[in-house]
């Protein structure tokens, strides 16, 4: 097994030895195993390393931005949870939340504590995924039954109060669809238990294991700067070193308590910027989310009785006027640009996803890199190919 | 090369803890599994109560519903009364290789003729066969289950709020909204509680159902009776 030596600068493949080489075009993708969905990357390389990079995006395009527009704001919540297929339910939240705000409405307390506990266990079932599937990427094939046992659990608490495993449309304008099931809130603290309990296994067998680490400590280190310069955000970003999160930096729902003094949020961060620190980060996210939802399901035992969500007109305007709202979803931020013009269908509805910008940033990362640590950088990205293409 | 030993010892040891667990998978065709009520499988049909107003087919976001009806006028039963007529549906369908699943349809129902099922087994191997007509449709009504219980905490059914609310001119607005009773609960937490925003561009009290609106609803049911005559 290859040493993690800094120095990689080991002469590999064709064209050492002072031969004339001549530059390569390699496609990967769009169908390809080592890409997960429909993402082509064009390289240029010497030999077995990069020259350079680029993204080529679109395969997935569904223009979702233009059918948001045909549709009014319950229809769009259909399809604000399916661009980021394992986000549905913070990308759900983004355009409620919009406009939430434009109408000047007051959402329930228990409405507030109850889309805030969903979106953390949103956020816990996205990063298992990722934790699941990029060591697949690098070979190793346990680490994701391991992930997959744990989503199962969530996904079954998720599933018995929105009826969906993926797409769960439970966020309505003014709160969720219906209220809980009865015993539910018992339920989720036994799956956050059983979770939390067995997170060590899976921990061990993917930052335990020196081969993973082998192939990803001070591999695709992005610097803070390149960050910032390409809207880097999420998981990825604080990783390099940002200490940035909207959750506490600008709070939405429940967050501001949940983020201050005493409460049981905090920022992950690291510093080295490489495909390890932006695994480790997804981890301990992991661990905060199921404080932060563990945290929500005491709220919400402790809250009065009271409605979950508000009746709303059947035919929901909104005001004319215009809204940014960003959310902190799992893979970064996701912001909703909604500009109505009194309809019952918004003008322009333009969606900011965090992998568009997650993934453009690959093509100044992985120039000077061998193709077998692309596969390594490509996977720590951290994107969903749906999400890009919108 | 160190690591090797004590590396392969853990591995087995692991093995071996795990040999003794029970097996977390099922065998899915020889054990069906058990999913919640709310499970969001298939779109049963209740026809008796299909009015066939459009409401339906008109909000699906992939316009998957195909409805067709006539009206039929029922003679007066009465000398001398009014001929009456009624919608008769001729075509309720659902086409599943284009349904999002997203429940709309079961939601706007006004007469609670469509309703979830958990049951999901349906696959088809000609992509057509996947548009269920009414009788198909009909034939999930048994699975449907009952709804769940609600949380504990959760706010009273508009009903039983409504017959508690004391008799008065307004009462007919109540329709079961204690959302002025969680005012004071949230000011004494305001430490968790979003921040409102600034500067709200409606008067809170277009939040509810105004009285405008309920005149609006009952007409609403009116006019969609006509509809769905003119469905045709």
């Amino acid at each position: 097994m290859a040493q993690p030596t800094t120095n990689r600068e080991l002469t590999v493949g064709v064209g050492a030895g002072g031969l004339a080489t001549a530059d390569m075009v390699l496609n990967i993708g769009p169908q390809h195993p080592a890409t997960h969905g429909v993402l082509r990357l064009r390289i240029v390389v010497d030999g077995e390393r990069i020259v350079s990079a680029e993204p080529i995006i679109g395969y997935m395009h569904r223009g979702a931005e233009k059918l948001f527009e045909v549709r009014d704001y319950r229809q769009i919540v259909v399809l604000a949870n399916r661009h980021d297929w394992l986000s549905a339910f913070s990308s759900e939240l983004g355009v409620v939340l919009s406009v939430e705000s434009m109408l000047g409405m007051e959402v329930p307390e228990r409405a507030v504590w109850a889309r805030t506990l969903l979106a953390e266990l949103n956020r816990v079932l996205n990063h298992l995924m990722f934790l699941g599937s990029y060591p697949l990427e690098l070979g190793a094939i346990t680490p994701v039954f391991y992930a997959f046992r744990e989503r199962e659990e969530l996904q079954a608490v998720m599933e018995e109060a929105s009826g969906g495993r993926m797409h769960y449309m439970f966020n309505r304008v003014g709160g969720l669809k219906e209220d809980l099931p009865a015993g539910w809130l018992g339920r989720v603290a036994h799956a956050i238990a059983a979770v939390r309990s067995r997170m060590p296994d899976l921990e061990s067998l993917i930052v335990g294991n020196e081969i993973l680490r082998a192939r990803t400590r001070g591999v695709g280190v992005l610097t803070p700067e390149t960050v910032a310069a390409y809207g880097v955000s999420g998981p990825i970003a604080r990783a390099s070193g940002l200490n940035i999160d909207l959750r506490r930096d600008a709070p939405y729902l429940a967050y501001a308590g949940l983020f201050g003094e005493g409460g049981p949020g905090r920022v992950v961060t690291r510093t080295d910027g490489d495909c390890l620190a932006r695994l480790e980060v997804l981890l301990e996210q992991t661990h905060v989310s199921l404080d932060l939802a563990e945290h929500c399901l005491d709220v919400l035992a402790s809250l009065p009785q009271g409605p979950i969500n508000v009746r709303l007109p059947k035919v929901l305007k909104v005001p004319e006027g215009e809204i940014y709202t960003a959310t902190e979803n799992p893979l970064g931020f996701n912001g909703y640009y909604l500009v109505s013009r009194g309809e019952k269908t918004p003008w322009r509805l333009k969606l900011r996803s965090a992998s568009f910008n997650n993934v453009s940033v690959l093509s100044e990362l992985l120039p000077g890199h061998l193709i077998a640590d692309m596969v390594a950088i490509l996977g720590s990205m951290f994107f969903v190919v749906g999400d890009i293409d919108k | 090369m160190s690591g090797l030993v004590p590396g392969i010892l853990k591995g087995l040891a692991t093995t071996v803890r795990t040999m003794t667990k029970p097996t977390h998978t099922a065998e899915y065709p020889d054990a069906a599994p058990e999913l919640p009520p709310r499970s969001r499988g298939v779109i049963a049909l209740l026809e008796e109560n299909c009015t066939s107003c459009m409401l339906c087919a008109r909000e699906c976001p992939d316009w998957c519903i195909y409805i067709d009806s006539h009206k039929e006028t029922i003679p007066a039963t009465t000398p001398g009364g009014r001929d009456r007529q009624r919608n008769v549906l001729d075509r309720f369908a659902i086409d599943f290789s284009l349904c999002m699943y997203c429940g709309i349809c079961i939601e706007v129902c006004p007469f609670d003729a469509l309703h979830w099922s958990p049951q999901f087994e349906y696959a088809e191997l000609d992509i057509r066969d996947l548009i269920q007509e009414k009788d198909r449709l009909g034939q999930w009504m048994p699975t449907v289950p009952p709804p769940v219980a609600l949380d504990e905490h959760s706010a009273d059914p508009a009903e039983l709020a409504a017959s508690n609310k004391p008799p008065r001119a307004a009462g007919l607005v109540a329709g079961g909204r204690p959302a002025r009773v969680a005012r004071p609960a949230a000011a004494a937490t305001t430490a968790a509680e979003p921040t409102p925003p600034v500067e709200p561009m409606l008067p809170p009290r277009r939040r509810g159902p105004s009285a405008a609106e309920l005149v609006a609803r009952a007409s609403d049911i009116a006019e969609q009776q006509e509809n769905g005559g003119e469905a045709r």
